[in-house]
């Protein structure tokens, strides 16, 4: 039910992703909110729920986007394993270093792409601008605070729903 | 006393009916207390009857402020159609000018992030749209077709920094290649810095390579560099479409990819 729920909600940010939101004006650019569900899986889920997720979602992103079949589930799978296996140690657990991290990730990513461009296909490389990788990675930093609040509260709604589903019944009392 | 006083009034004013002094003294002394009471209960009912008339002003200024809204609403509708109107007979205009039947396709979705630059088209494999197929507007080229659904395509924008096209600068026939350069519009590669190029020179395809016609225009020259070093100078080229605000685009149905193929198996031979 969580996968599922979390399934939609990706879905969902692909759709208005690649429509309404496009006609936000250019100088405002546009967040990747596709990659902040990809971390806040990997900060919540288990490994093999959230692999699924997040190949699903990169899937579905790269059939709609992409141009090299394969480079954006790739790019998400490996954020995702990157994050899980930084967060086994408990103090990046904390919700003050989770939003940074995302940041830094996103980060990281712009120039993984890049590499991967310029290693595999140099004659496509577009042109690099720190000034651009910095200012779209403070725009998933300052979208991240909201959108993890929002996850946050899905996650804790459905997750006592479960508790409540699964509330032990009480036997009546026996008769002496 | 005050009884004998008040009898002699009265025997006064009865004999001879004059309107004596005292009655005179009598009116002055009540008439400015009518004028008084009688202004005060008149500007009572004047307020009354204004603050009446006001509520039907109020009124009538209510239903006269919502007919303006509906008629502006109206008029906002009307300016749109006629918007749409322009833009659809411009449409019609170059879909009877091209050489070859085109296919109509709605853009539905366009890329979200940074490193493609793709859009999504309602047009597929059943409206016999095949990879290789190029897209055109208006104002010049859009881009290629690279993957089809059975309803939708992918089209790979010609801004994309992985488009690459056959170009020449319209005025003297000087060939260059246009790479996409993404939000910065297009890079024309491969000229040499002897050429004559000039900011606002027409740039169009050169139909070389075989998947664009030629002639079609993709955009002017916005900015020059000629560097110390190298042959071929940096010509920057703002495009003709506006891709953020890409509505529809048209498909040329031409197999082109397979008819080179086939020229070019045929060479072989």
């Amino acid at each position: 039910m969580l996968v599922f729920a979390f399934w939609v909600l990706g879905v969902a940010l692909i759709v208005a992703q690649t429509t309404f939101l496009q006609y936000l004006p250019v100088w405002l650019a546009r967040p990747d909110f596709v990659f902040i569900l990809v971390t806040f899986i990997a900060y919540r889920f288990a490994w093999i729920p959230g692999v699924v997720l997040v190949f699903s979602l990169g899937w579905i992103i790269d059939v709609v986007a992409g141009i090299h079949l394969g480079i954006y589930p790739l790019t998400c799978l490996v954020v995702f394993a990157l994050l899980k296996g930084i967060t086994a140690k408990r103090l990046i657990k904390e919700s003050t270093f989770q939003i940074p991290l995302v940041g830094l990730c996103y980060f990281l990513m712009q120039i993984f792409f890049y590499f991967i461009y310029s290693v595999l296909l140099p004659e496509e490389l577009p042109e690099w601008s720190w000034v651009v990788a910095f200012q779209r990675t403070a725009l998933v930093v300052v979208s991240a605070i909201p959108l993890f609040i929002l996850f946050n509260s899905l996650y804790e709604y459905i997750q006592k729903r479960r508790l409540r589903g699964k509330a032990p019944r009480r036997r009546p009392p026996k008769s002496i | 006393m005050i009884l004998v006083v008040v009898g002699m009034l009265l025997l006064a004013s009865m004999l001879g009916g004059r309107f004596g002094t005292p009655h005179q003294l009598t009116l002055d002394f009540i008439g400015p207390l009518q004028s008084a009471v009688t202004r005060t209960f008149s500007g009572i009912a004047v307020l009354k009857n204004d603050y009446i008339a006001f509520w039907n002003v109020r009124e009538d200024n209510k239903r006269l402020q919502a007919l303006v809204d509906k008629y502006l609403a109206e008029l906002g509708e009307y300016r749109e159609a006629y918007s749409i109107y322009l833009h659809l007979q411009e449409l019609l205009a170059f879909k009877e000018n091209l050489s070859f039947e085109p296919l109509a396709a709605r853009v539905v979705g366009k890329e979200p992030a940074y490193w493609y630059q793709t859009i999504v088209v309602d047009r597929g494999k059943k409206d016999d749209v095949l990879e290789g197929m190029v897209a055109l507007a208006p104002n010049g080229v859009v881009g290629q077709v690279i993957h089809t659904a059975e309803h939708y395509s992918k089209i790979l924008l010609a801004i994309a920094p992985s488009s690459a096209i056959d170009a020449m600068i319209q005025k003297n026939r000087v060939r260059g290649i246009i790479k996409g350069a993404g939000e910065n519009g297009y890079v024309l590669q491969y000229v040499l810095k002897n050429a004559d190029v000039e900011v606002g020179d027409h740039i169009v395809t050169a139909g070389i390579g075989g998947l664009f016609p030629a002639g079609i225009p993709i955009g002017k020259v916005s900015k020059i560099k000629k560097k110390q070093r190298g042959m071929f100078q940096e010509i920057e080229v703002q495009p003709d479409i506006d891709f953020q605000k890409l509505e529809l685009v048209f498909i040329d149905p031409t197999d082109r990819r397979s008819m080179l193929e086939s020229m070019n198996l045929s060479n072989e031979r």
